[in-house]
């Protein structure tokens, strides 16, 4: 059996931890600076008052003008999120997480350790604990579990037979297939409002009106193929961060940071000559808010300057001055499968450099070796000019 | 026992480099210091007014000296005009 456990709105339950009295009001998750004015998803007041998911911002509070807007916490909610994950592989699922709020994991490997399907499923939704309302659908086939983890109530253990699938499927809405809106438009202009009418139609004819993406849809709504469930690679969990004395919004700051603690995360002794496949690039704003952007590098790399020239750009994506920066080596591969320089030129030095400056952190302690950072050298302000970094490499 | 591979997280906090030190200076009516740290001053080589930060609530007001004390030490000292008080500042 495939298993889907879903939290639906997991990014607003991640938000309102912070401030657990607004998931009682009508409140959303704001949109993101730059983006589309649509709301994120809603407090079960705000249903209540009218306000729907992806609703215009201008409309949803004409509908509700007491409506609280929650800034989105990204940080807090890949945070929340990985401890999620983390906890059910703990319990001995291998997990596939497919997005924040939704992750799958096969139940035959556990199933005798637990003593049985249900037994498993209970053990992963305590895994997940009580806060977050998850609930957890079973199938067969990938899609069929999702679509009953999303018809099932909080804290709630939905499991659907292979023989029931084609029944189950029939009268959920076609908003569970992954579809561009305009095809959910065409989809209901014909008429085809429910899976099972979409599952009723010939494949052939549905791949020609609505192309590969329709035919997808349509597999899936019959049920999905069958693929096994791949658990994750758990993440590096390697991680550099910089606070700043004020927040900066000056993007040349900024760069000039990324630029200090990309050289020194990459100079930890735990990434032991691997390369970085997958790095992410997080602040903690002024407002209290955060921003986090991921990034898959086309070529695994250990090269700082390759690192920083990728990640800067998106830099300018960010939406308030920084507090906090921090870079986190996501992915990386094995150390072998590249030629290296059987002797780097300068590794006499640096080795000797770096043999003495260990010995002065061995007698003075943690932090007390710096690199000068220039990060506004035009400033009037002297001070404002340079940072000195701890670097413990 | 499972370690928590959390822990290979750091966080370093940079600190400001040439940070203003508070400075003893004895001053002259016209505001031009005549003694600096107990150090007379023997020559006054330079002097400039820095006004930044106007639009924020911590404005930047200093009057800068470079001195040049009998001792032969070089030194730039500056009058905080906002807050009050003397300071040495390096890198000025």
């Amino acid at each position: 059996m495939i298993a889907c456990l879903s939290i639906p709105g997991f990014e607003l339950k991640a938000a309102l931890r912070a401030r657990p009295s607004l998931s009682l009001r009508p409140a959303a998750l704001a949109p993101e600076a730059g983006r589309e004015p649509l709301l994120g998803p809603v407090t079960a007041a705000a249903e209540a008052a009218g306000v729907r998911p992806r609703m215009r911002l201008g409309e949803a509070l004409a509908t509700c003008p007491q409506l609280v807007l929650v800034d989105p916490d990204p940080a807090a909610a890949e945070l929340a999120w990985e401890e999620i994950v983390r906890s059910l592989e703990d319990a001995g699922f291998s997990v596939d997480a497919a997005g924040l709020g939704i992750a799958y994991f096969e139940t035959r490997g556990v199933e005798r350790l637990y003593g049985g399907l249900e037994p498993a499923l209970k053990r992963a939704l305590a895994a997940a604990g009580t806060h977050w309302d998850a609930r957890i659908g079973a199938a067969g086939r990938r899609f069929a579990a999702l679509a009953a983890a999303s018809v099932a109530k909080p804290g709630q253990l939905l499991v659907v037979r292979d023989d029931e699938v084609g029944q189950f499927l029939a009268p959920l809405p076609l908003t569970l297939l992954p579809l561009e809106r305009q095809r959910y438009d065409e989809l209901e202009a014909l008429g085809v409002r429910k899976l099972g009418q979409l599952a009723g139609l010939p494949g052939g004819a549905v791949a020609e009106r609505l192309g590969p993406d329709g035919r997808r849809a349509w597999s899936l709504a019959r049920g999905g193929t069958a693929a096994r469930v791949r658990g994750r690679r758990p993440p590096a969990e390697l991680a550099e961060s910089l606070e700043f004395p004020e927040a900066i919004g000056n993007e040349l700051t900024l760069r000039r940071a990324l630029g200090a603690i990309v050289e020194t995360a990459l100079a930890r002794p735990e990434r032991r000559d691997r390369f970085v496949r997958k790095v992410a690039l997080g602040a903690r704003l002024v407002g209290g808010g955060s921003w986090r952007r991921t990034l898959t590098l086309r070529e695994p790399s250990a090269d700082a300057d390759r690192i920083r020239v990728a990640l800067a750009p998106r830099l300018a994506e960010l939406p308030a001055p920084v507090l906090e920066l921090r870079l986190e080596l996501v992915e990386l591969t094995e150390p072998a499968g590249r030629q290296l320089e059987l002797l780097a030129a300068g590794a006499e030095d640096r080795s000797r450099l770096s043999e003495g400056l260990r010995q002065v952190r061995a007698s003075t302690g943690s932090g007390s070796v710096c690199t000068v950072v220039e990060v506004a050298p035009w400033s009037r302000i002297p001070e404002t000019r340079a940072l000195f970094v701890p670097r413990d490499d | 026992m499972v370690t928590d591979s959390r822990d290979a997280r750091a966080v370093r906090t940079a600190g400001r480099l040439n940070e203003p030190r508070p400075a003893r200076v004895e001053s002259n009516f016209d505001g031009t210091p005549w003694q600096v740290n107990h150090g007379a001053v023997a020559i006054l080589r330079e002097e400039w007014r820095v006004l930044d930060r106007w639009w924020t609530e911590e404005p930047v007001v200093r009057r800068y000296f470079e001195v040049v004390l009998e001792t032969g030490e070089n030194t730039v000292v500056f009058h905080d005009s906002t807050g009050g008080g003397w300071f040495t500042q390096r890198g000025a």
